[in-house]
């Protein structure tokens, strides 16, 4: 449009005459003044209302009605009103012509089409005239034969017109004639060779190539700017489009060389575009295509490919250009939604702003989404994909009794029917509309974009009556995937031949039940169990619809009846357990392959007449047995002749199927090369850190065509770092949800029952000063760890002193828990494994106790005074093996070490007096014996120590060496015991030297007949693990029974409902894994109310660490979109430590 | 209710099993807290033949706080008021986690025995003690009589 008034400009030509087709003026004015009678002498008033301001600006309404016919007075005065009176009367004219047109594609995004439009009125005018005016109109168009098809088009369909400025290339002797039609066409010379150079550079414009024509004289008059030419120059030879080009406006003067002209162009997509099988045959081949030009940047495209790209360019620029959109179809787009819009144009001036609002809510939409759209909302992208509405109507189906014996709960049920729908085992899922279609849902493939046929408003179909092609389609929609510049008039269904998926239930609900019903309703594969020889390999129907890796390889022996259960070892005994309570059919049983216990798996699996039901192995002994096959040779896994890589499995489960999450590791490596016919992945957290953690998980349910990384990566990870993330959590939406079951605890069902009641959590942070030892310490380091963190940010190098900073503040952690921490290692920090730095000299921590001891030690004298006195009144070890403590009234004290003495002599046990200690000097009393009320100073206690040898003798009592924390705990323990014998209490710590020193302490502080302690760390063997859970499940009405668990070791999977009370020693980084943690205790099966009560050190870095997992909660730990963003937020998080 | 400490329930037991001559102690059946006692007034004090209602309260820091003792039969005595709060070290200052309820009781019988209008509680008796024992005695029999007699 500027293009073309500043042409008129630079030709200094103004509009002396009109020039009059006077006929074609007549008709319009009889015609179209028709409405318009009641408001009469409308054409004096408009020069009025289009102010006089400027003179030259100034425009008669009329001459807009001779350049567009059909025009009635007011719209013309109406378009001339809203132009911009400063400028200039071309300007003016042809902004207003522009506005005209530009009402179609409007017209095109409407939604609702019965409203009616400014255009379709006009259409409907155009159609209400007397067929000889309409005959007259032809005519006077000149002669416009509906265009014969080219053979192998059956029709055409309109999809929008885009507006050309086009510029003359030859003059003509008479103005072209408005409305006559312009041929395009292509100048085929070796065209591609000249736009590109070799390097596959663009390097001449389109638009040299491409002409208008006039048909009538078969001459050429003008070219289109480049991007239109770069619209028609890739789809001009092809069938799959066609173009029609109208004259509508050139001033109406005679064009010369370099002047503008407007055309309409008329796009139609014909039936060609639509003849390939988009959800067959050429599904396969864009995924090949697409590595290559994408990701290998430095290879010389080909000419095919160039042409391909281009023409998919110039699809995603032509539907850009007419304005196509994709019909969104989000839960909150409902079509009330859309304003009513009224003939804009046939109305006057008060509708202005109407009209304005109406361009305001189109624009809208789109806009907040982008807008609003933050890194925070991969949140909901998870809600979204996950919960979804459907499993809430999914049928229950009941496992039959004779093979699983254990009642599911109702969600269970359905997830039943989901997960055998997904294995397409419809005979034993409930048959309530059980069809394949109901497992694929109506799941569009999230390439393709649904997109609405617009009203057809072409030239042809407006102006002539001869819109044949119109009428004989119905179809309201058509798809398109504009990546792949492929159409279908068909909804292009993902289909996944995939039998598998990923139950991502949280946790607590379930999954390993879910799935053991699922393995025990289908344990084999029927279809292979028909009298067939068990060697027979050829079973390409389940090969086939795989594409393994190994997809050559059809050799490996078939395990038709047995899943693979790949799990952490620490779950190794509960799934046994699990399968063994739940298996009702007598046959079932379940081996575990692990520690090498088993022979030759092939000949188990597939030799022997009952072959075990489920495997159950660790992804320890799946990447062990991996290693060893690649280090071994060249055969590599494919060498394997007895272990897991020699069989085919029917089915494998993995268990805490995040374990993969990072596909570079060998365990996730390992896994992935496990054939099987079925694969299922069982996880509660299925996004661990970053959005490429699912990729893993695609990977390993081979879901095509995702599991292809390039694939992945141009829909996902790119557009993600990109920062176009709706793209991205749309696309990751659409291939979870026909694979991914999640239904979290809070869920409803459809009764709006919750699907879980769980008894009610308490979490109490249990505030703990340090003792005057450990707060020396803790300045120590805290000074240390300071200044090192002030230097990292004064030089700004923060990020090279990482390590060395995260090793200051593990110290400081230590010192929270425990002195005797110093010096071991954090063994969950990632960022820390492996760190040399550790290896600090500790003398310091010596030095400095004893500095800070000699102020306030006593003499040696007195020492020995005060233990001469406890040895005369205890003359031998009997003496000690009868004492009652006259605070707690136990008796005797047991066992001896947990004995205290106070200076006169009197026995209490050790939490006891240190209580009576705390509580007297808390409100300032004074401190008496309980039992002489003898004056009792902390510094002259004395303990009972135990010898090596068995020697029992009194020495004083060391009030700083046991850690804050752990006399806490005591304490709680103490109260928890004395309350309540028989309790199970979980005690967490990620340090497992911590648990080391408290299972000491607690043996040391309780009597065997009080309280049990047991360890569960990563250092126990299988079978010790069962034994400790087992023994620590086991009901004890006289004696509390304590289970010390290492976070790394049992923070996953364990079921430790048995207990209701938990205590968590040190705060962790994530939050989630802490609440992951309670979760072991607060999950089905839980009858009482869970207390958890979580110590953190006051004033200390444990507390800021609770910030920061606060910061966690809020920011959702999800979307850490790659490493170095990682990095970026710990160095805040350090930050906050040491504010 | 918060669960019970051991302590508590040994001590409840021992009351029960093994009861002090002239002291009942039975805890309150909602809150085993919370104990009816009775004390028998000592012999040869103006209390002699009276049985006297007291309450007793565990504090939750029992026992490193004492309990609450209170009489609720009235009674004449320098070192208890009107309100049947008593005056007693062991109660107060003196407490020792050591202690017990039933030390703590003996201490409130020996109290009848040998009231001490020197550190007086209720100070109009306390006078009334110093300065006509025989007429306060006399009528710490006669309030003995009208309202601890045993029904």
């Amino acid at each position: 449009m500027t293009e073309e008034s500043a042409n008129n400009n630079v030709n200094g030509e103004s509009l002396t005459k009109k020039r009059f087709f006077s006929e074609e003026l007549e008709v319009d004015n009889d015609q179209d003044h028709g409405p318009l009678e009641n408001q009469d002498s409308f054409l004096f008033q408009a020069p009025v209302t289009t102010s006089k301001v400027d003179s030259e600006s100034e425009v008669d309404p009329k001459e807009l009605l001779d350049m567009i016919p059909g025009l009635s007075g007011s719209q013309a005065a109406y378009l001339l009103a809203k132009t911009d009176t400063d400028s200039d009367r071309n300007m003016r004219i042809s902004s207003a012509v522009g506005m005209y047109f530009e009402q179609q594609p409007t017209q095109a995004l409407s939604k609702t089409p019965e409203k009616t439009r400014p255009a379709v009125k006009l259409s409907n005018i155009l159609s209400s005239r007397s067929p000889s005016a309409a005959r007259k109109k032809i005519r006077d168009y000149g002669e416009r034969l509906p265009k014969k098809p080219r053979p192998s088009v059956q029709w055409r369909r309109f999809i929008g017109s885009i507006q050309v400025s086009a510029l003359a290339t030859r003059p003509t002797a008479k103005p072209l004639k408005y409305g006559s039609e312009l041929k395009i066409i292509r100048n085929n010379s070796d065209a591609t060779s000249k736009l590109y150079s070799a390097n596959g550079r663009k390097k001449a414009s389109m638009a040299n190539f491409v002409r208008l024509i006039d048909s009538e004289l078969g001459r050429e008059v003008g070219r289109v700017p480049e991007e239109v030419a770069m619209v028609l120059f890739p789809l001009l030879d092809t069938d799959e489009l066609d173009f029609e080009a109208t004259m509508i406006y050139c001033n109406n003067r005679r064009l010369s060389v370099g002047d503008s002209f407007i055309i309409q162009l008329d796009c139609f997509l014909t039936s060609v575009v639509f003849e390939t099988d988009v959800n067959g045959s050429s599904k396969a081949k864009p995924a090949q295509n697409f590595e290559k030009p994408g990701y290998v940047t430095n290879v010389v495209e080909s000419e095919e490919e160039l042409r391909l790209k281009s023409r998919r360019l110039a699809l995603l620029s032509l539907f850009d250009q007419v304005q196509l959109r994709p019909v969104v179809t989000g839960p909150d787009e409902t079509p009330e939604s859309t304003p009513e819009v009224t003939e804009v144009i046939d109305l006057d001036g008060g509708d202005i702003e109407n009209h304005a609002t109406v361009e305001k809510d189109l624009i809208q939409p789109s806009q907040i989404q982008e807008d609003v759209l933050n890194v925070n909302q991969l949140k909901s992208l998870y809600k979204a994909t996950l919960s979804m509405e459907s499993s809430k109507h999914l049928p229950e189906t009941v496992p039959d009794p004779e093979v699983f014996k254990l009642d599911l709960r109702r969600y269970q049920k359905q997830g039943l029917t989901w997960l055998l729908r997904r294995e397409r085992e419809f005979d034993e899922a409930s048959n309530s509309g059980s069809s394949l279609e109901d497992v694929e849902g109506s799941m569009m493939n999230p390439l393709w974009k649904q997109f609405k046929w617009p009203k057809d408003l072409s030239w042809t179909a407006q102006k002539t009556q001869t819109d044949l092609s119109d009428t004989q389609h119905d179809e309201e929609f058509f798809y398109a995937n504009l990546h792949t510049a492929e159409f279908s008039q068909t909804k292009p269904v993902l289909k996944s031949l995939l039998k598998g998926g990923i139950l991502a239930d949280e946790m607590g609900l379930g999954k390993t039940i879910s799935i053991l019903s699922m393995i025990l309703t289908v344990p084999f594969d029927k279809k292979y169990l028909k009298p067939k020889l068990l060697e027979d390999t050829s079973r390409t129907e389940y090969i086939s619809s795989q594409g393994l890796s190994q997809a050559p390889n059809h050799t490996k022996p078939y395990a038709f009846g047995t899943t693979l259960v790949v799990v952490p070892m620490s779950l190794l005994s509960q799934w046994q357990l699990e399968f063994e309570k739940s298996s009702a059919a007598e046959n079932a049983h379940c081996e575990i392959y692990y520690g090498g216990n088993t022979g030759s798996l092939r000949t188990l699996l597939t030799k022997t007449k009952n072959p075990p039901v489920m495997l159950l192995t660790t992804y320890g002994t799946v990447q062990h047995e991996w290693s060893r096959l690649l280090n071994n040779g060249t055969a590599g896994v494919n060498g394997d002749t007895m272990g897991l890589f020699s069989i085919e499995f029917f089915r494998i489960v993995i268990d805490e199927g995040h374990t993969i999450r990072n596909r570079n590791t060998r365990t996730s490596k390992s896994l992935m090369d496990l054939s099987s016919a079925r694969r299922w992945i069982l996880t509660g957290t299925p996004i661990i850190n970053r959005l490429d953690d699912l990729y893993s998980l695609v990977k390993f349910m081979r879901l095509e065509p995702w599991s292809q990384v390039g694939y992945w990566k141009t829909f996902v990870s790119e557009p993600f770092e990109k920062k176009d993330y709706k793209g991205a959590f749309d696309v990751v939406s659409s291939i979870l949800e026909p694979v991914i079951l999640r239904r979290t605890k809070q869920m409803r069902d459809v009764d709006g029952n919750r699907l879980v009641e769980l008894p009610a959590k308490e979490v109490i942070v249990e505030r703990v000063t340090f003792n005057r030892h450990e707060d020396i310490l803790y300045k120590y380091f805290l000074n240390k760890a300071e200044s090192s963190v002030r230097e990292g940010l004064d030089r700004g190098d923060l990020l090279k002193k990482y390590s060395t900073i995260l090793v200051h503040i593990l110290r400081l952690r230590q010192v929270c828990c425990h002195a005797d921490l110093l010096g071991s290692r954090d063994e969950n920090d990632e960022d820390l494994a492996g760190n040399k730095v550790l290896t600090e000299n500790f003398n310091v921590k010596k030095a400095l106790l004893n500095e800070s001891m000699s102020t306030s030690m006593i003499s040696d004298d007195e020492t020995t005074m005060i233990l001469n006195r406890i040895r005369e009144k205890y003359p031998n070890d009997g003496s000690y093996r009868n004492l009652e403590c006259s605070i707690c009234t136990t008796e005797p004290i047991d066992p001896i070490t947990q004995i205290v003495f106070t200076e006169c002599g009197h026995a209490f046990c050790e939490m006891c007096i240190l209580e009576y200690i705390r509580f007297q000097s808390e409100r300032q009393r004074q401190i008496k014996c309980p039992n002489c009320r003898f004056e009792v100073d902390a510094k002259r206690l004395v303990a009972v120590k135990e010898c090596a040898n068995g020697e029992i003798k009194p020495v004083l009592y060391d009030t700083g060496s046991k850690s804050s924390k752990i006399t806490s705990l005591m304490k709680s323990l103490k109260r928890l015991q004395d309350a309540c014998p028989g309790e199970q209490v979980v005690i967490f710590s990620q340090f497992s030297s911590f648990l080391d020193i408290m299972e000491r302490e607690l043996t040391a502080s309780f009597s065997k007949s009080e309280l049990k302690v047991y360890k569960f760390d990563g250092r126990l063997s299988m079978k010790e693990r069962s034994k400790v859970l087992s023994d620590f499940a086991e009901k004890d009405l006289t004696k509390l029974k304590v289970l010390l668990l290492s976070l790394k070791a049992g923070g996953v999977g364990l079921n430790l409902t048995c207990a209701s009370r938990a205590f968590m020693m040190d705060p962790w980084w994530s939050p989630s894994l802490e609440d992951q943690a309670i979760d072991r205790i607060h999950r089905i099966g839980q009858v009482n109310d869970v207390k958890v009560v979580r110590f953190i050190m006051e004033h200390s870095i444990e507390e800021k660490m609770l910030r920061i997992q606060d910061r966690k909660r809020s920011l959702g730990e999800a979307v850490d979109a790659d490493e170095d963003e990682r990095r970026k937020r710990r160095i805040e998080e350090i930050q906050m430590l040491f504010e | 209710m918060a669960s019970l400490p051991k302590r508590i329930i040994k001590e409840t037991e021992r009351l029960v099993s093994d009861p002090v001559p002239g002291i009942t102690a039975i805890p309150h059946e909602d809150n085993l807290r919370y104990f009816e006692v009775t004390i028998e007034g000592p012999e040869q004090s103006p209390y002699e033949n009276g049985v006297f209602g007291l309450e007793l309260f565990l504090p939750d820091d029992y026992p490193m706080e004492a309990p609450k003792v209170r009489f609720l039969t009235k009674i004449y005595h320098p070192n208890i008021d009107r309100l049947g709060r008593i005056c007693l070290d062991v109660l107060k200052t003196n407490w020792s986690p050591a202690l017990q309820i039933r030390t703590v009781l003996l201490s409130v019988q020996a109290l009848l025995a040998s009231p001490n209008p020197n550190d007086p509680l209720a100070n109009d008796v306390a006078e009334d003690w110093l300065q006509h024992e025989d007429a306060a005695i006399a009528k710490a029999r006669e309030w003995t009589k009208l309202y601890a007699t045993r029904q």
